[in-house]
């Protein structure tokens, strides 16, 4: 284990870490404003991929210019899918419960989880093939190959997805801070009851925050495909846990926490499927497919000896 | 404080039941009560006065166990008060809420015996072995429950549904629930709190007959006249910290009580909540919190 | 729904109705023995037949019971109309699925035979007429006449049987248009029953002499009516899942804790039976445990690991518990997959499992070989229907002795108002904790059981989502799609995602989709699930309950 071994770990958790960050702004976003847990996150995640891949396969033209170009193009259609499923699926599943008990959104939520991913599994199709899909499918790569910087390896994928990543937090900072409808949510978020009253829409806040959430989502889908080479219908079950995970670490409700504990997670995930191999006692769980529990164990851990997360704050007794 | 602790052994008589010295909640930078002293003797009914933010409900939160004060500490019964409020139950204070917060899909009954929970033992070995000794324990609760249903006014009413109670009434199974618990300190959180005068009425009868069993009780209210007929001695929050404690008469003629009330030094005192308070008379609408 | 017309005309039209319905069963269908039931016969019901004979018998006699028949009223005591148009409806729908699946499966309605269309004819009319009968609801039903002990228990009996013979009917159907055409049937008549009182009427009684055992002996009755094997592995498979559905119900419907990793106590409990079994497979090469040992270890080990996962999200805010319980099972399923040896210390064989384990034998008595009782020869599934049954029976009595006690109101205080149970004295997180390892442990049990019968412990069968039961979502589904916090949801809701999938094979892509759909829905319309704790019910429809009927339910215990 080298120095520039270890700066290339750290580099790889980065830009993973970001991708998770992308995701946990769209948990947090709608759980501070809600306090609801949106499992099917991680299917609008999914959707976006889908949606991208989608406008590339069916649309030859795409083919013939290079992937750089078509990324936009690609990237507008993913939005536009996960974006939909995800203000369709506050509108006719969420908000008809705003009153329910805890545990009918939360349930909701585990079926809109299933069927959205079913509707993929079912559905999706690409051209010349038979309706649906069962394995992976393979997503266009970006042309060159990776950047060598002092020894660390990059992909230009994982450089896209630190400038968006950083892109995207930057803009959401402003959105949230400057725009009226930042403003807006951010009031709806500290007392409901108070911000309806002072003329807030706040029906409309809450759709804001899930479109945000899902733009972000669709995103780091699109990222994760360029660097990953395949996207798959189930994918959105391990990274929606990520993003979760990476949203409480950095204190559930903070949006800035959410970035931050998608860094930290990502970091953490391959330190650990890096280091640990070279640890007598405990190489035998440093394989990558332990780093999904090494993931686990840290939100375990973190729960017990900080629940509010890095920046979050103690959670008050709104009642 | 110039004046040694008395040390005396929990039970005993001649201490105040409850002590709070100098308690101080700070929140941040904010301080929400400021070095408040306030004792309640046995068998007395105090009361706990102040507009709204005066920081009544911040303090009555560090009496349940809810808050642990930044600074000072609340003595009950000659023991430091536990820091949680299951605790605080056990120690022999019961409270209730503001807000109604019954358990609505139980019944009156169940709820009572929900009250009982410190006063009773069964494990869930117990529970799925029932020997006498559960069955004596449940039979004693049922019966107990019952007797405090009478007790408040809801004898019959056992096996309906607690949300299908009338507003007083719930208000009325609240304090049988807290009662199920055996307190020597009842705190009652503006319990007439969106009631018609005939309610207040029988809620004033109903905290005497339960100062009359030997327990002490600590009300906090907004209506003045309620509070004026009821209690021993009245003590006024303004902004954090007592402004004045004595009689109620005496309080009623302070000047400053009438200024930190209306601002002005003319009118004579009014009930000041029935308006603010009619949105919260659905005990349901907690349920969305 | 109801039709305008005078009272004579929809009297008519309901007596001809049942009375043709009750013929046309007995009047050929179709030409061909290739539907399956083989309904070609003159004078003799066979098949679907036999539901829509059921069905119009229940019609009829709720039917006799609205015209006033002396006597007869006394079977529909909250009212026989809304029973008897519930009665017409699964008379209606299992029939028009019969003859519309003979046209389609046999290639067009010219293979329907007159008898079909006259049934299908005769239900319309019997529907119509239903109705178009004014509506008798009594406002506040009658209190039920106290019979004599033993007619009680006798009746009970009856009526545990009947349902078990259903049951085992929907069991047993061997073809998907069966099955389809008994769904319905089921459905409605079980509705049919509900509204004219008679269910409250059971469970009054029931509560009265405490008869969960005539339900047990009722069930014992299953393998004696069977001749192989073929429907008591089904029957099996339900108990190993309902059990496991009831477990979660402690969890879900009395504390109100989603549990969504729920399937991997069952697999802690399984895996831990595995490697005590004895298989040459296991990586521990000892003489295998007896059950009870066995047991007590799945008990303890799947107790543990629900004390590992609860204690550290069960002091937070309920949701946490949720996404971290997800997680644990998905890292359960990644753990036993790799603990193989090669990508991680060797314990549980990897993907490939721990197979070949033996039977189970409990006081020499070996579940693997043939018994014969009375009689009738017990095969190696009907001894593990019996062992599940004990299994249901222990979880039932937990279920029940625990939910009606100190622990069990605190535990419906902290999941009605957690501040206001917290203010009586209750400590939410340790009451939280010992629910949840209740639960774990009894899924551990299940789990012990479910090794055996399978011969096997795989990672694939402990997962989130999956097509076939049990796992995670199909648990909760159960549950949910039942009615959270009562006894009998569970297993109706076990039973149906049991069935439905492996009888209509043919959905089996789109299963999951439905699925999901199905939770969805069921969450936005009636949240309670089919068999609904009165009183939850009351918690997802507050407005829709009269005073009047809330203290009745109120009074009632759960069934």
């Amino acid at each position: 284990m080298t120095f520039t071994d270890f700066l290339q770990l750290l580099t790889d958790g980065l830009v993973l870490g970001s991708m998770y960050g992308l995701i946990a702004v769209g948990y947090t976003m709608v759980y501070g404003i809600l306090q609801i847990i949106n499992f099917a996150h991680g299917e609008i995640f999914m959707l976006g991929g889908f949606g991208a891949l989608f406008a590339y396969a069916w649309v030859p033209a795409l083919h013939e210019i290079s992937l750089w170009a078509a990324l936009p193009v690609m990237l507008v259609v993913g939005v536009l899918v996960s974006v939909t499923a995800a203000v369709a699926a506050e509108r006719f599943t969420y908000r008809p419960l705003r009153n329910a008990p805890r545990l009918a959104p939360l349930i909701t939520a585990i079926g809109l989880s299933l069927f959205l991913q079913q509707v993929v599994f079912n559905f999706f199709t690409l051209p010349g093939e038979s309706m649906g899909i069962t394995a992976p499918v393979p997503f266009p790569q970006l042309d060159g190959g990776p950047l060598r910087l002092g020894g660390v390896t990059v992909s230009y994928a994982a450089i896209l997805t630190l400038v968006v990543a950083a892109g995207a937090m930057t803009g959401l900072t402003y959105f949230v801070g400057r725009t009226r409808t930042g403003r807006a949510m951010q009031a709806t978020a500290q007392d409901p009851k108070t911000a309806r009253l002072m003329g807030i829409d706040t029906d409309r806040v809450i759709v804001v925050a899930f479109a945000v959430g899902a733009v972000l989502a669709a995103v780091a889908c699109l990222t994760q495909g360029l660097r990953l080479g395949s996207i798959s219908y189930n994918m959105g079950f391990i990274a929606g846990l990520k993003g979760f995970t990476a949203a409480v670490l950095g204190g559930i409700g903070n949006i800035r926490g959410a970035m931050l504990g998608g860094v930290v997670l990502g970091v953490a995930e391959s330190l650990a499927s890096g280091l640990l191999p070279h640890l007598p006692s405990l190489q035998m769980f440093g394989g990558s497919v332990w780093k999904d529990v090494w993931a686990f164990v840290i939100l375990i851990v973190v729960l017990l000896i900080r629940p509010q997360g890095l920046l979050g704050e103690r959670i008050a007794d709104r009642a | 404080m110039s004046t040694p602790p008395v040390l005396e052994a929990p039970g005993t008589g001649t201490s105040p039941l409850l002590e709070a010295r100098r308690v101080t909640m700070r929140f941040g930078g904010l301080t929400a009560v400021d070095g408040v002293d306030l004792t309640v003797g046995r068998g007395q009914i105090v009361g706990l006065i102040g507009p709204n933010g005066a920081g009544k409900t911040t303090f009555f939160n560090c009496l349940t166990g809810l808050y642990v004060p930044t600074d000072g500490e609340v003595r009950f019964d000659g023991a430091a008060l536990p820091p949680r409020p299951a605790k605080v139950t056990r120690a022999g204070v019961a409270r209730t809420f503001q807000n109604i917060r019954l358990f609505a899909n139980m019944t009156v009954l169940e709820n009572v015996i929900v009250g009982r929970h410190t006063r009773t033992t069964a494990g869930l070995l117990s529970a799925i072995g029932r020997g006498p000794r559960y069955r004596r324990e449940e039979r004693e609760s049922h019966s107990r429950a019952g007797e405090l249903l009478e007790f408040v006014g809801l004898g019959g009413q056992g096996n309906q549904l607690a949300r299908n109670l009338s507003y007083g009434a719930q208000r009325r199974l609240e304090i049988a629930r807290a009662l199920a618990s055996e307190p020597k300190l009842l705190l009652l959180d503006e319990p007439t709190a969106g009631m018609n005068p005939q309610e207040t009425r029988e809620t004033e009868e109903l905290v005497h007959a339960v100062r009359d069993q030997g327990i002490a009780v600590l009300v906090i209210e907004h209506d003045m006249r309620f509070i004026m007929n009821l209690c021993d001695r009245v003590a006024v929050l303004v902004q954090g910290s007592k402004l004045i404690e004595g009689a109620p008469g005496d309080v009623q003629a302070d000047e400053r009580v009438v200024e930190a009330y209306l601002g002005a030094p003319d009118d004579e005192p009014p009930p000041l909540d029935e308006g603010d308070e009619a949105a919260t008379r659905d005990p349901n609408q907690e349920r969305t919190a | 729904m109801t039709i305008k017309m005078s009272s004579r005309v929809a009297q008519a039209l309901t007596a001809t109705g049942a009375a043709l319905t009750l013929a046309s069963p007995f009047l050929a269908w179709t030409w061909t023995a290739a539907y399956p039931g083989n309904l070609t016969l003159n004078g003799y019901p066979g098949g679907s037949q036999v539901v829509t004979l059921v069905t119009g018998l229940l019609a009829t006699m709720f039917a006799a019971a609205a015209f006033g028949v002396p006597g007869v009223r006394r079977l529909a005591p909250a009212g026989a109309v809304r029973a008897l148009r519930a009665a017409s409806l699964a008379a209606l729908t299992t029939t028009w699925v019969t003859v519309a699946a003979i046209a389609i499966t046999l290639g067009g309605a010219v293979n329907v035979e007159p008898g079909g269309w006259l049934a299908a004819v005769a239900v319309l009319l019997l529907a119509t007429g239903a109705h178009a009968l004014a509506d008798d609801t009594a406002e506040s039903p009658p209190k039920g006449v106290r019979l004599p002990w033993a007619v009680e228990v006798a009746l009970i009996t009856v009526v545990f049987l009947a349902a078990m013979f259903v049951l085992t009917y929907g069991i047993t159907t061997d073809s998907a248009e069966d099955f389809l055409a008994f769904l319905p049937a089921a459905g409605f008549g079980a509705r049919a029953l509900s509204v004219a009182g008679v269910t409250r009427r059971i469970s009054e009684i029931n509560a009265r002499h405490r008869v969960a055992v005539a339900a047990l002996a009722s069930a014992l009755v299953f393998p004696f009516t069977q001749t192989g094997d073929q429907y008591t592995a089904i029957a099996d498979n339900i108990l190993v899942f309902a059990a496991v559905a009831l477990g979660l119900n402690i969890v879900v419907g009395l504390v109100g804790l989603l549990d969504l990793g729920y399937v991997a106590f069952l697999g802690t409990g399984a895996y831990s039976a595995a490697l005590v079994s004895g298989s040459t497979f296991s990586t521990f090469h000892i003489a295998p445990w007896p059950f009870w040992a066995t047991a007590l270890l799945g008990m303890g080990v799947s107790l543990l690991a629900g004390l590992i996962i609860g204690a550290p999200t069960l002091r937070l805010h309920g949701d946490y518990l949720a996404i971290v319980t997800l997680g644990f099972g998905e890292i359960f399923r990644i753990t036993v997959n790799n603990l193989d040896g090669t990508s991680g210390p060797s314990l549980t064989n990897g993907p490939n499992g721990i197979n070949a384990i033996p039977d189970i034998e409990l006081f020499g008595f070996d579940f693997g070989a043939p018994h014969t009782i009375l009689g009738v020869s017990f095969g190696r599934f009907a001894n593990y229907y019996l062992l599940l049954l004990a299994v249901i029976a222990v979880i039932v009595f937990v279920y029940a002795r625990a939910g009606d006690s100190r622990v069990g109101r605190a535990w419906i205080a902290l999941r009605e108002d957690e501040k206001a149970a917290t203010a009586m004295g209750i400590e939410g997180f340790r009451f939280k904790l010992l629910a949840f390892g209740l639960g774990a442990s009894l899924a551990g049990l299940a789990g012990t059981v479910m090794a055996h019968l399978q011969t096997n412990a795989v990672p694939d069968n402990y997962k989130f989502a999956d097509t076939a039961p049990p796992n995670s979502a199909f648990l909760l589904a159960a549950v949910v799609l039942g009615g959270m916090g009562t006894i009998s949801g569970p297993l109706v809701g076990a039973a149906l995602l049991y069935l439905i999938p492996a009888k209509f094979e043919f959905f089996n892509r789109y299963q999951m989709m439905l699925f999901g759909l199905a939770l969805i829905v069921m969450m936005r319309f009636r949240p309670e699930g089919l068999v609904p704790d009165r009183k939850h019910q009351l918690e997802f429809h507050d407005e829709q309950v009269s005073g009047a009927e809330a203290r009745q339910v109120a009074a009632e215990a759960t069934v």
